[in-house]
């Protein structure tokens, strides 16, 4: 049985997740803490583009163990097929993967991962980064039609378990780039 | 010829795919490499295995092919070890790739949003 282990670092309000993330990381925290933020006033994804991310969603990075590009880039992969099978076998919803990095419901995004690295001589800094929306009930009008939360689909009765989403996606991962690394 | 060798504790399958007096050419997962006469003084199976940069010239190439989205430093700029140099973006990630030397900066051979390769010189250190 691999070692499963992780730590949780909460945050009420952060700028981003893999910013802070990475900052932690190069103060030499160790791989496998996860920086959850209630609220990322400067979320970001791809090339930078803003990741709306007001209260409601689960907003995380993981601090990656030193690991091959190789490796990194086949986790990031696997990371989306990894959120999409945890939406699906923990609700009565049909996630798509958008190649590479989002998780689509109903033709709109729910949920996206941007992984980043620092790399000199070797990689010497990795994060991951997932944004889901879990229990957002409301999307500004220039969204409305392009993203969605496990919430709005539901219905606006169901309230996810965030901690629980969390836990079940960090573990996978690590059972995942552990298999990867070997 | 297929043999089994265990290098730093790990079991490795290494093939012999040709052999003559000069040279053997053998692979070793998804890596070929040549040994000849002169290539055999001093290279062992373990430092062939091992650097993916080449570290004799002051290149900083691009460890993983994807796009180049940023260039922080120009021509003539004196770069430290580690000092942040451009981001490579790929499919799935954003990379943030550091000078591996001290250097002037001599030559950047790439530009804004060109597609690079695995292992293409991007920027050239003097």
């Amino acid at each position: 049985m691999p070692d499963l282990e992780f730590k949780i670092k909460n945050f009420k309000k952060i700028s981003s997740t893999n910013q802070r993330a990475k900052e932690l990381a190069n103060k030499g925290v160790a791989p496998w803490t996860v920086i959850v933020a209630e609220k990322q006033i400067a979320g970001y994804g791809k090339e930078k583009v803003p990741w709306f991310s007001p209260r409601g969603g689960l907003y995380f990075s993981i601090i990656l163990p030193k690991s091959k590009i190789e490796d990194l880039q086949t986790l990031t992969i696997i990371s989306a097929f990894i959120v999409a099978k945890t939406i699906k076998r923990n609700f009565p919803l049909e996630p798509l993967i958008k190649l590479p990095n989002d998780i689509l419901l109903n033709g709109k995004k729910v949920a996206g991962v941007l992984t980043e690295n620092i790399i000199g001589e070797d990689v010497k800094l990795s994060v991951i980064g997932i944004g889901l929306n879990t229990n957002i009930e409301k999307f500004p009008k220039e969204l409305e039609n392009k993203a969605t939360s496990l919430k709005i689909e539901l219905g606006r009765g169901v309230k996810v378990n965030d901690e629980k989403i969390l836990k079940k996606i960090v573990k996978e991962l690590k059972e995942q780039l552990k298999t990867i690394s070997e | 010829m297929k043999l089994k060798l265990k290098i730093r504790g790990k079991e490795c399958e290494v093939e012999i795919l040709e052999e003559g007096e000069d040279k053997v050419k053998i692979r070793i997962g998804e890596k070929e490499f040549i040994f000849g006469k002169e290539e055999k003084k001093g290279i062992s199976l373990i430092q062939t295995s091992i650097p993916k940069r080449d570290f004799s010239k002051k290149g900083i190439k691009a460890p993983i092919a994807g796009v180049i989205s940023e260039i922080f430093v120009k021509e003539g700029d004196f770069v430290k070890r580690e000092q942040k140099i451009l981001f490579l973006s790929t499919m799935k990630m954003e990379n943030e790739i550091l000078s591996d030397f001290d250097g002037k900066v001599k030559e950047i051979l790439v530009k804004k949003n060109q597609e690079v390769r695995e292992e293409e010189t991007l920027i050239v250190l003097e």
